[in-house]
This record gives structure tokens, sequence and C-alpha cells, in this order.
């Protein structure tokens, strides 16, 4: 084994070259580009396709845990918590409450958008506490949402409507 | 119990379809550089000698990987030998191609490095393990500082 | 249940011998480098070894820590980075649990070496996120949710602007005080010779910056870099030939909350309370605040400090912000926090951090820190990371008494 540790106050020094992205569009350094053609097929399992299914006739279903007595949206098939099937699917209202809110400017690629999407956390009506969803809010002004507003869904027309999250085009505030 | 009603109709079961949208610029790192770019300005082969245990790596790196000292870059010949070679008659998505493709290794002479690359100039039949072999490269305007500068190698 | 089972473990294991850290190493973090991941592993294990005194044929195992494979665009990337991580010819092995690898590998290093199993373990980890195009960020679309949340066109951003929302609901935050952390790491970044976004700036410059997902603005955030960290773990009677003053690992825990993060309440980081409590315990640490003398806690976002502080136990639910208006975290501070620059000054090559989390605690327990040695005396540190689909604690307790 070598013996001795050297007696440096670390890092005493840091290697690397850093370039800009001109460096490589110009060919001041040799690169390999490569776009790969990469497709996936998700299904959507048991729990899942009942779950779209709902949402193309205008329904939000559940499950429920009868050991622990959580009604879980999205459904599931098993409580994660008490790690047992679930005993029955059921139905949750297309209202809630906003648990937390962004304000977004950017697209999926970090690129920006036009115009800023409001994301939500919902707290459905009808599901335990807590079980949130993820989904977008509309007809409201950014400045006007708050944590705790009352939203309800409003749904694509039926024939529009195909068995997906964006079946419900927005969440907007409830009147009254 | 849920677990027991079961969607058993294929068709009530749904599938989502996707596609990776990504794509990558890999540079070719502080070795590979100099390499390509010896390739591409002169038409010169590199390889990169360990300083400590001699051992000559190719495609040339900054490090030897066994005991960790710096290496320092060497030219060679870009000539070598047949080590093993494979007859591709199918694609990346195995269609059949028109024309098959001959892939070898070729251990680099000079170097304890190969290389898997095209041989062209010859017949399947004719190709021995062994064989000596010369790389063939695009001209000097064509060249773009990557692999495929190399068009083929071809028998000595 | 038929037997009584004590969720966390930590002081009942058979450990085999003591670990010390004797050795680290760091590239410099930047949004793009020309090197490959495996050079810059090689430069970062290599400044390890030398800072140890040993020789890559004195490593017995290698632990290599990367996140996803599709930032550097290669599938086995831990296959692909084993020659210039020193892995040839040895027991190699790549862990992964996201934006907490940057912990994690150390804790498998511990492994390694607690168990007896290695003397000497070199742990290396390495990103280069710069490889991703059309953006870093673009990976990261492909760790959602095919069904429920693609479709949505999320950002992964989105999920830390939801959380930083709670935080500030609950405990009733401003901007302001968060602010005040971004500008904290960046000027202590100053002093990193490997700091990308190295600043003095201030809580105006960061209120007015470009919004990115509100609250989250352009200088909440820690920026996207390439980069490499090496560590070197060993065995009590070679860390006697090597030193006179190793730094011990006390205790290591890590604990994963339920993927399902919407059924959670945002405010308060689960899964690093468990994974520290896992750790205090090993450590015999009972009363953090009062006990840990520095800490290194995961910022990749400037709310995340001090979220991730009252995980730790390091302030009570709330009070992190408070701490950090009142100076208690500067440099010259009571708990100095982040004393390297953190993720947001120095950059964010997600598993690399190892070297601003780790090898910093460890510079800063071996009085080996140079202009960002803390004024303090210091005995206790704490290094924690967080990743995967925000679900992840890993914790790191290091002290140089053993």
């Amino acid at each position: 084994m070598a013996v001795g540790k050297k007696d440096i106050s670390c890092p005493p020094y840091v290697k690397g070259r850093e370039i800009k992205a001109e460096d490589i569009k110009e060919g001041k350094v040799t690169y390999w580009e490569h776009h790969p053609d990469i497709r996936y097929s998700f299904t959507a399992g048991q729990a899942i396709s009942r779950f779209l299914k709902g949402l193309k006739e205008g329904k939000l279903l559940a499950t429920k845990c009868d050991h622990c007595g959580r009604i879980m949206f999205p459904p599931r098939m098993f409580c994660e918590l008490c790690f047992r099937p679930v005993d029955e699917w059921c139905e949750v209202k297309d209202t809630g409450v906003v648990e937390t809110f962004s304000v977004s400017y950017i697209d999926p690629d970090a690129k920006p958008l036009e115009e800023p999407v409001i994301v939500a956390v919902i707290s459905v009506d009808g599901a335990s506490p807590k079980m949130g969803f993820m989904h977008i809010l509309g007809e409201v002004d950014p400045d006007d949402v708050y944590i705790g507003m009352k939203v309800k869904a409003v749904w694509k027309s039926e024939s529009e409507r195909e068995g997906s999250v964006t079946d419900i085009k927005y969440w907007k505030p409830l009147e009254g | 119990m849920v677990f027991n009603e079961k969607i058993v109709d294929a068709g009530e079961l749904k599938h989502i379809e996707g596609k990776i949208e990504l794509y990558w610029i890999y540079t070719s790192g502080e070795a590979g550089d100099r390499f390509f770019k010896a390739l591409k300005d002169e038409g010169k082969f590199l390889a990169a000698k360990c300083t400590c245990c001699g051992k000559t790596y190719f495609p040339p790196r900054i490090y030897c990987e066994y005991d960790f000292s710096e290496t320092e870059f060497v030219e060679i010949s870009g000539e070598g030998c047949v080590r093993a070679f494979a007859v591709a008659t199918l694609d990346n998505n195995e269609e059949s191609l028109k024309n098959p493709e001959i892939y070898a290794i070729i251990d680099m002479d000079g170097t304890d490095g190969c290389i898997i690359h095209l041989l062209g100039e010859m017949d399947a039949e004719d190709i021995r393990v062994g064989m000596k072999v010369k790389p063939v490269l695009k001209s000097k305007e064509e060249r773009e500082g990557r692999i495929t500068d190399i068009l083929y190698f071809k028998p000595v | 249940m038929l037997m009584e089972i004590e969720r966390i473990k930590g002081l009942n294991f058979h450990k085999k011998q003591d670990v010390a850290i004797v050795g680290a190493g760091i590239t410099t973090f930047k949004r793009r480098l020309n090197e490959t991941g495996k050079e810059l592993s090689y430069y970062a294990v290599k400044q390890a070894l030398e800072e140890a005194g040993l020789g890559i044929e004195d490593i017995e195992m290698v632990v290599m820590g990367s996140a996803p494979d599709a930032f550097d665009g290669l599938h086995m990337k831990g296959e692909y980075l084993l020659d210039g991580s020193g892995g040839s010819d040895r027991p190699y092995m790549r862990v992964f649990v996201g934006g907490g690898t940057g912990v994690f590998a150390p804790i498998a290093g511990y492994w390694h070496v607690a168990s007896g199993l290695a003397d000497v373990c070199l742990v290396v980890c390495e990103e280069k996120m710069s490889s991703c195009h059309p953006h870093p960020q673009s990976a990261f679309k492909y760790i959602w949710d095919p069904i429920l949340d693609r479709p949505l066109q999320p950002n992964l951003i989105w999920i830390f602007a939801l959380e930083m929302r709670r935080y500030m609901h609950v405990n009733n935050i401003k901007h302001e005080d968060i602010a005040l952390v971004s500008v904290k790491n960046k000027a202590n970044a100053l002093d990193h010779p490997a700091a990308q976004l190295a600043e003095r700036i201030t809580v105006e410059d960061v209120l007015n910056s470009e919004p990115m997902a509100l609250p989250v603005r352009r200088l909440d955030v820690s920026p996207p870099s390439d980069g490499a960290s090496a560590l070197i773990m060993v065995a009590p009677h070679i860390a006697r030939q090597l030193t006179d003053d190793p730094v011990w690992v006390a205790g290591v825990g890590w604990a994963l909350d339920t993927t399902w993060w919407t059924n959670r309440d945002l405010y308060f980081p689960r899964y690093v309370a468990e994974a520290a409590r896992m750790a205090y315990k090993m450590a015999h640490i009972t009363e953090p605040r009062k006990e840990i003398d520095v800490a290194e806690p995961y910022d990749p976002f400037d709310y995340k400090e001090l979220h991730h502080m009252e995980g730790l136990g390091l302030a009570r639910k709330g009070e992190a912000p408070i701490l950090t208006r009142e100076g208690v975290t500067a440099r010259d501070g009571d708990l100095p926090t982040c004393p390297s620059g953190g993720l947001l000054g120095v950059g964010n090559p997600i598993a690399a951090t190892m070297g601003v989390k780790v090898a910093e605690l460890y510079w800063q327990l071996a009085y080996r820190a140079g202009k960002r040695q803390v004024a303090k005396e210091v005995t206790r540190g704490v290094a924690q990371a967080w990743g995967d689909l925000m679900q992840v604690g890993t914790v790191v307790v290091l002290s140089n008494k053993r």
C-alpha cells in the first residue's frame, strides 16, 4: 500500500474543460448526435383502465380499503399501506379543494409558454382527506387562486371524451 | 372482492402509446477530441500509451484504466489484423440488407487495442482471421471528425 | 401481526468494523464540459487517491452512483463508466435513487466496509446532463406517470412549485425569507473552485428573476451541470496507516415515501425525517440541533434547504427561515448550513453532488476546507440528499471523533 497522505487543503484544483453550445454548433469540438426512435406502449392495468372508462362516462371512480377505511383516488387495486386488495369501487364527486397550486411559464422542455398554465393539487370531495389529484385550473385569474379554493371539473362534451385525464378540460372555481 | 372482479375483456383494458422525444449530443471528450481532430485534419491515427505500464490504448484515453496513470499520445499506422468478423444480413430493425455488411474486430498494430468497423473491397469468403487490413478514409473535405470518416478497412 | 418488529433499525445491527473517510475529489461543475463521463470520473478519483495517499491498486471494491441513464443517453451507464471509475477487475456496483444518489452512494460504500467485505472502498459519482437534448429537463418528462400525469404536459418544476407553495402556506413563510438561502449559498460558492453559479445577489434579484413555475423563479433553482466526485472509505486499521485525523461515518439512514406524491402533505419531508431518525439513532444523536455542528442539506431549490433542515430536526417546523434570517446558518453562524455553496451555487450534476454534500462535510470535519472552513469548532455534521419522485431521503452523519 502506498503510504503517506499528501498535505492538501481540498479541493486544491478542479479539472474539466468548459465549452459553450456554440462550440458544438461551430464544430470546435468533435461530437456525435443521435436521434433514436424509441416508442412505448404502456398498459393501464386493471384499476386505471376502469378509471379511464369512468372518465369517458363523466364519472370519477375510486376504490376503498375496508381495513384502513381509505377511499383512494385515483383508484388502485391494492392498498399500499395495508398491503391487501381493495374491497369495493365507489364514485367520488367532481368537485374539490385546491391544496396547492403553481403558475407555470414553461413547457416540459423548459421552453417559455405563450400563456402561463395554472396547475394545482386538488383534494377531490368524497375521497379520503389529502387524496390529491394533479390537474389544470381554468376560468380564473392566476392572482385570484388561493389554497382552500373550492373548484369543479369542467368536462369535455361526451362525444369528445376519449378515456384520458384530459377528458376534464380543467377545474374552475365553484361559485357561491 | 374487487380483486376477483377483474376485467377479462381485452377490449376494456386500456393502453397508452408514446414516444421518447429526446436526442443526445455526445462530445467525444478530451482524448476523443484529439483522436478525431487528427483523423479529420491530417488523416492520422492516434493511440495513447500509459506512462507507467506502457500499455497502449486504442482508441486513445487520457488515463490508464489499470494503474490510473496519465497517458501520452502516439501516432500509429492505422493498419491492423482481423481478430474476428461477422456478416450482417439484417439491419437494426431486422430488415434484410440488400448488400450484406461485413463487420470485424481489428487489432490495431502497435497498440493493445482494437476497433470494430466495416470491411470492404473483399468478399466474405476471402476473409481470414489474422488477415492484414488498412483503413480507407473519406476525402479530407468530407471528413467530419467522426468514426464514419473511416469508410471501411481493406486488405493490405 | 405475529412479531413486534422495530421499524427503524440503526442500533442493533452487526457491524464488523468502523468506517473512515480518508480522501475526496471533485471536478469542476459546469453547464457543459467537453470531457466524457469516464474522463470526469477519472479526474475525481485521481484527486481522491492523491488526498488519501493511495494508488488504484489499493482499492478493493468500487461503488458507482449515477442518476437516470436518460441524461448521458447511455443505457447501463454504470458499466459504461467502469473503466474511468477504477472498476476494472474488481467488485463494482452502481446504486441509484434519483437525486438522492449523491448521498446514497456513500451509504452503499459504508455497507461494503462496515460489513468487512472490503477494507478500502472507492465511491464515485458522475453525471453528464448536457448530452441530453432539447434540454436536460426534457429527460424528466419520462419520470411522470404516463397515463395520469403526462397528458397534462407537466414540467418537473411543477412538483417543486406545488411543494414550495404548500410549505409557504402552512408555515406562513414569505418568498423573501426563502430567497435568503439562494443569496447565502451563491455567495458561499464564491470560495469553491468547482462553482458554476457563484455570485453576489440580493433578495430582490431572486424575487425579480424570470418566473418558471410560480412561486419558483429562475434564481430559486440550481442549474443543470456536468461533473463528478469521489470518496475513499476505509477500515480503521487502514485509516491509521494513512492519517492522524480521519473522519468517521457515525450513522447512515434512508427512507422512501409513497410514489402517490399527491397523497402526501407536501409541507413536511417525512422521508427525510425517517431517514434522519435511522442515522441519528446509529450515531447516538438525540438532539440534532445541539449535537450537529455543520450541515449540508440538499438544496436544489432554495426552499428545499429549509424544508430539509426541518426534516433533519435541525429546526422546528417553520423555524428554518427564521434561523436563516438570523444568520445562524451562515458560514460563521452557530449552525453553518451549505458552507460549500450547495447545489444553488456550485451546481447540480445530480449524483455528483456528493462532492458538495458528503465530501464537503468530510473536508469541513477534517479542517481541510480552506477558505470555506466554517468559523466554529466542528465535531459532527450531517449531509442529506433527496430524489426519486421527491420521495427519498438519504442521510449520512460524519464525525471527527470515533
